[in-house]
């Protein structure tokens, strides 16, 4: 078992350094040099192939399997506001308009979902902090009680000015923000945009966005179409989140135990 | 919840529709058969093809698994099939909703829709408790007005209707019935 860690070790070695030890190139003359590298390089090796192994396939989570076309339409995920009340930017995501409601195209909202909860997972798998934000008072219990499930932070109550762009004298020197920022609404009330959008996009942290039809998609790394008024809806998204996290952070878990065995066991 | 309720009663009545007709016909299939040479035309044609699409169905809901029939129909014919855009346009049309919220004297209605409506209590009956149905009109799904000056309409995310009662359950109805009944019984 040593022996064939010691192989995967050694093949991962190649496909992420260029000068390599040259294994398959000249395979015997270099036979004698790889031993005495490989006992140190092991261990940088193990933590490099638990941050790479993930990005070699599209879905790694198997995120696509937490939701389905059904799901999405029998929590109304589907619903816009009125025309009159239509954001020019989100038209390219609007299925049509049905006597005067819009409706949001649930093909593109799948789409950019699995790549939110996609992405959602990474950053859990690699131990990142994650902040959910709502301005919506109907949800804030959910949404506070959701990120105290899957072990992440909310932010449900007024954003003071400074909590991102001035955080080191807000808070401390040294102060650790988030590393994605997850907007399950990004309206503080109908005519304004949350500021932490903005802040966001400044401090570089990606975001992630639930995006009715009144709501401004630009900065926003990560926009998800889809309505963000009806309870059902808010309860379907805060599960999704919760169940990706608690999947991605399971994997790690998992992960660190399969390959923390090897270097004590040779 | 309401909508479950709503798009039970269309597929009802589409299945008796079906049955009504199947029934119907079974003496004409008979004779049919052994004229099955000829092209069919009218009704034996029809029916036919009704038959066939019963089959059909009776086939995908044994054979297939829930995921994979789920995955076929595509976002556009379960839009076209939902309650909501067969109801057409909501002003003057008698949902069902379920009260989720009670502050006071208001009641929260969920109906369905994107948002809830907020009606008070009817001041004649008994005070109406979470989780209770009720009948409602709709007047609008979304208030919304565009005020002068503005870039775009206000919202006030509620929905408007007119609330026409509980809904009477059917056991309470049956039993009113029956009392009647045995009234009159009694009588005679």
């Amino acid at each position: 078992m040593a022996a064939r860690a010691l192989t995967k070790g050694l093949l991962g070695l190649r496909q992420s350094r260029t000068v390599a030890v040259g294994y398959s190139i000249a395979g015997h003359q270099y036979s004698t040099a790889a031993p005495i590298k490989a006992p140190r390089l092991q261990v940088d090796d193990v933590s490099e192939k638990l941050l790479t192994l993930p990005l070699e396939k599209p879905d790694f989570f198997r995120v696509s399997e937490l939701f389905s076309l059904k799901d999405l339409f029998d929590a109304r995920v589907h619903l816009g506001h009125k025309r009159g009340c239509r954001h020019r930017l989100m038209e390219p995501y609007l299925y049509g308009c049905r006597l005067d409601h819009d409706i949001i195209d649930l093909d593109q909202t799948m789409e950019h979902l699995q790549l939110a909860l996609n992405f959602t997972a990474h950053i859990a798998y690699r131990g990142g902090i994650i902040l959910f934000i709502s301005r919506r008072r109907q949800f804030c219990h959910l949404i506070e009680t959701t990120a105290k499930e899957c072990g992440e932070y909310a932010h449900t109550r007024y954003w003071q000015g400074g909590l991102l762009t001035n955080a080191n004298i807000q808070y401390g020197p040294g102060v650790r923000l988030p590393d994605l920022i997850v907007f399950l609404s990004t309206l503080n009330n109908v005519f304004q945009q949350h500021v932490a959008i903005r802040d966001a996009a400044k401090m570089n942290i990606p975001t992630i966005g639930m995006v009715d039809s009144n709501c401004n998609p630009s900065l926003i790394t990560y926009p998800v179409p889809g309505n963000d008024d009806t309870p059902i809806t808010m309860e379907l998204y805060c599960r999704l989140f919760k169940m990706t996290i608690n999947r991605a952070k399971d994997k790690r878990r998992q992960m660190e135990l399969l390959h923390g065995l090897s270097p004590s066991s040779s | 919840m309401a909508t479950l309720c709503m798009s039970r009663l269309s597929r009802l009545r589409f299945t008796s529709g079906l049955r009504g007709f199947c029934s119907g016909s079974s003496g004409a299939s008979g004779s049919d058969q052994p004229a099955s040479q000829t092209p069919k035309s009218g009704f034996a044609a029809a029916f036919e093809m009704q038959s066939e699409l019963r089959r059909e169905a009776e086939s995908a809901t044994a054979g297939r698994t829930g995921p994979s029939a789920g995955q076929e129909e595509s976002f556009a014919s379960m839009l076209r099939r939902s309650p909501l855009m067969q109801m057409g346009p909501a002003k003057d049309k008698v949902v069902v909703g379920r009260i989720f919220h009670v502050v006071q004297d208001d009641l929260y209605i969920d109906f369905g829709g994107k948002f809830h409506c907020v009606c008070r209590q009817p001041p004649n009956s008994e005070k109406l408790q979470r989780g209770t149905r009720v009948r409602l009109r709709l007047q609008d799904l979304e208030l919304t007005a565009r005020f002068l000056g503005a870039q775009s309409d206000t919202t006030l995310l509620e929905a408007q209707a007119v609330m026409l009662g509980p809904i009477e359950s059917r056991d309470a109805r049956d039993s009113q019935a029956r009392k009647a009944e045995g009234k009159s019984h009694e009588d005679v």
